[in-house]
């Protein structure tokens, strides 16, 4: 039987490496899908929550099934695309200023 | 009007005219309405003088004595208050001096109009003039000695002003120094005589008062019961106290050895001269004299007649010798002052008083004339480069003659026709034999010498006037350039030279036939040598044939002769050894300027330096000590703020730099470095969260 531990293991897996591909790569888009990542373990363990949540036995009782980890996926859904839309856009011009991707280029402050 | 109102303001109308031309000045009218301005009230004054004069003499001639308290300074035996008193004093002398004051004042006020023509503070000198008029009349009307003091002050600050009016020049501005410094020696003596009087004599500073007992004037009636001629122990404060008071006289009117001043005036204005040597300051010292003689000692007699004869005789022997022609008038001044002195020194209060009057008039005249050649010579003083100046001025050429015949003591011969000088100095040396004589009687045998003095003086006297008169208006002319320009004044000039030479001639005459008798312009206890008069007349007869006959056209005749061709012959004579040396003695003034800056400058010098040394090292050592503690507790809390205070805030700024420093390395726009810092941090919290999260969740929250 498959239980809400299965589902936070599989959103720490995702989390995880999408943690990882953000500390390791150095291609801009490897680390937005990196973001991606740990924006969709974040979704997973909403949605797995929606369906363990422990308002379960008064919809068994029949009450009406609560959504509010299934709203806040959707919107976490297109904050997703929002972001992915601006990432986007400062890597073209990131592009445009550097002739390259890659984050390292973009130490320029004299820290 | 009563003669004390009248004569109040006859006072107070100069002031008047004197605070509104200085307070509204050069702003509301021009110089010339000023001018008239002041000339209309010091006009205003002469004619409440002479309605006074007037009525005073026709009525019983009581004198008038107003007394008000001022100050309270102590308490008299019986309780009641001690008090310095002041108010008006009228008698025939206040009313005399009044007329011939204000008549002065007038004319020089108008001369000045002439003289000051052009000059560009012209309105500001009137005003002084306006000032100095006051002063003198004030002191005339004072009743107490203290106000008189006052006046006297005033008389002295305004002829300062008037002496130094053009400042810009370095000889008045010493000679109005000089003056100054010369009067205050004297004016010392005045106030330590009223000193003296008041505390030890136990005399009012009043000259008579009705409510508070007899006054100054009262206590010569004690005087008379003692011998004139033998002066007691037992009044010598009364003696130091009439020298004290002489002295202030002595500084006023130049007397030796205070006379140093007088000859330096001249370098004020002419108009100034003229007053200064007539109505005003000189008259003040033989009047304050006079005010006080009741009070004089037989002691203090002697002293006052010898500094008039040693004045009388130095003065006029220098006047012989100088060639500046207001130096000559000046000394001349001096001598005739000197004869005042020594006739109120001799007893003769009112030949003094009468000879102070007649020879206000002619001097007033003379110097006059004098600026009326300094102005048409374009300001040349020296007699050397006049002559022959009759023709171009006869006008100022027949004043100057009929005044240097005046002050000569000019006579018709065994008549008693005679211009003014002539009756005023044949009562000084008449007064003179007497007192010679009473000298005599009493042991003195040298007390001849006051009468052979001024008898001989007489005759230098016309010879050294004719001098001057001849080497200006007779001759040939010696500098033609001069003589060119020269020209007879304007009217506002001559005018006030032939008022005055018809007093000149008249006033002796009139007030010795007309003007009733003069010994009655006098109090009767003034003449405490008179039962002797008639004797010494009897003498003098023989003195008046000898020199009022035929004696003043001797020194006449032989100033025409030596001088009628220039100094020629005086320089040949001059040129003599022996007479080289006393020439040389003479121009100079006796030394005594050489003298007194030997003597006195040279002791306030040093006395100067060594105040100045006490004050450098002592007085500035004090302060400068305490500038330096000052200082050095300034660098202590300098240094304690520097230390502390700004280390503190320079501490805290380093530290946030050092700090700024360390971290600033973290911003360096590494982003996975970011992003590895915020994981870290983030798992760290998590970490340290959980055991709590955990605990709260097993076993509740604390309780507490």
């Amino acid at each position: 039987m498959i239980g809400l531990s299965h589902f936070l293991a599989l959103s720490a897996i995702l989390f995880g490496c999408g943690a990882a591909t953000i500390l390791t790569k150095r291609n801009a888009i490897g680390i937005l899908m990196g973001v991606e990542l740990i924006l969709n373990a974040a979704n997973v363990n909403l949605v797995a929550f929606n369906l363990y949540n422990w308002a379960g036995e008064a919809v068994a009782q029949g009450a009406a099934p609560a959504v509010d980890g299934l709203m806040f996926a959707m919107f976490i859904i297109v904050l997703a695309a929002a972001e992915a839309a601006i990432a986007l856009a400062i890597f073209l011009n990131f592009y445009n200023h550097f002739s390259t991707i890659d984050i390292e280029r973009a130490r320029m402050l004299r820290g | 009007m009563t003669p004390e109102n009248l004569l109040v303001l006859a006072t107070a109308l100069p002031a008047i005219g004197f605070a509104i031309v200085i307070l509204l000045g050069a702003r509301v009218a021009n110089e010339k309405v000023w001018s008239w301005f002041t000339v209309g009230m010091v006009g205003g004054s002469l004619v409440c003088s002479v309605i006074a004069y007037v009525n005073f003499m026709a009525g019983s001639g009581e004198p008038v004595s107003i007394a008000w308290n001022w100050l309270q300074i102590g308490v008299n035996a019986d309780g009641s208050g001690r008090y310095l008193q002041i108010g008006p004093y009228v008698d025939k002398m206040t009313v005399l001096l009044f007329a011939m004051v204000t008549i002065i004042s007038t004319l020089v006020h108008i001369y000045s109009i002439g003289y000051m023509e052009g000059d560009s503070r012209k309105t500001r000198f009137m005003a002084y003039m306006q000032l100095f008029t006051f002063s003198m009349l004030g002191i005339v009307l004072g009743n107490s000695l203290l106000q008189l003091y006052i006046f006297w002050e005033l008389v002295g600050i305004s002829s300062y002003l008037l002496i130094g009016f053009w400042y810009e020049k370095r000889g008045p501005q010493l000679a109005c120094k000089k003056a100054f410094v010369m009067n205050r020696i004297g004016d010392m003596g005045f106030a330590v005589g009223m000193g003296i009087l008041f505390f030890k004599c136990g005399g009012d500073l009043v000259l008579r008062s009705a409510e508070s007992g007899p006054g100054i004037f009262g206590t010569i009636m004690d005087r008379l019961a003692i011998d004139p001629l033998n002066a007691g122990a037992d009044n010598w404060w009364l003696t130091l106290a009439g020298i004290g008071l002489f002295m202030g006289a002595m500084g006023k009117s130049a007397q030796f050895p205070l006379q140093t001043w007088l000859p330096d005036a001249m370098e004020g204005p002419t108009p100034v001269s003229s007053i200064v040597h007539s109505a005003t300051m000189v008259a003040a010292g033989v009047y304050l004299t006079a005010r006080i003689f009741p009070l004089l000692t037989p002691a203090a007699h002697l002293f006052v007649a010898t500094i008039g004869l040693i004045t009388l005789i130095m003065a006029a022997l220098i006047a012989c010798v100088q060639t500046d022609i207001k130096k000559v008038l000046a000394y001349s001044t001096l001598s005739q002052l000197g004869y005042m002195v020594l006739a109120l020194g001799a007893g003769s209060y009112t030949y003094a008083m009468f000879h102070l009057v007649t020879h206000a008039f002619f001097k007033c005249c003379l110097f006059q004339c004098a600026g009326s050649v300094i102005h048409a010579a374009h300001h040349e003083q020296e007699m050397t480069k006049y002559g022959g100046l009759l023709r171009k001025m006869p006008i100022t050429a027949a004043c100057f003659a009929v005044c240097t015949l005046a002050i000569a003591g000019a006579s018709i011969p065994y008549t008693e026709m005679a211009l003014s000088g002539y009756y005023s100095k044949d009562g000084i040396i008449a007064a003179t034999v007497n007192y010679g004589d009473a000298l005599a009687a009493h042991g003195m045998d040298w007390g001849k010498v006051f009468y052979w003095g001024p008898t001989i003086i007489a005759y230098v006297t016309a010879f050294y006037m004719t001098r001057a008169f001849v080497l200006t208006f007779l001759g040939k002319p010696r500098d033609r350039h001069l003589h060119d320009h020269a020209h007879e004044v304007n009217w506002t000039m001559w005018f006030p030279q032939v008022v005055l030479a018809s007093f000149a001639v008249f006033i002796g005459w009139s007030f010795f036939k007309v003007g009733a008798n003069i010994h009655e312009t006098a109090p009767e206890m003034a003449q405490p040598f008179d039962p002797e008069h008639d004797l010494a007349h009897g003498f003098h007869f023989v003195h008046a044939a000898l020199l009022h006959g035929f004696g003043w056209m001797i020194s006449i005749g032989l100033g025409f002769a030596l001088y009628v061709n220039g100094l020629s012959i005086a320089s040949k004579i001059a040129a003599i050894p022996g007479i080289a040396q006393i020439h040389w003695w003479l121009y100079n003034k006796m030394g005594f300027d050489g003298l007194y800056d030997i003597i006195a400058v040279n002791l306030g010098k040093a006395l100067s330096s060594i105040l100045g040394a006490f004050d450098r090292y002592v007085v500035d050592g004090a302060v400068n000590g305490a500038a330096w503690i000052g200082r050095e507790l300034g660098f202590l809390v300098g240094g304690f703020d520097y230390q502390y205070v700004d280390g503190t805030v320079r501490g805290s700024g380093r530290a946030a730099l050092r700090l700024g420093s360390i971290l600033h390395r973290t911003q360096a726009g590494n982003i996975r470095m970011y992003v590895l810092i915020l994981f870290v941090a983030v798992f760290t919290g998590l970490a340290i969260a959980t055991p709590f999260a955990l605990g709260w969740v097993w076993f509740g929250l604390p309780s507490h």
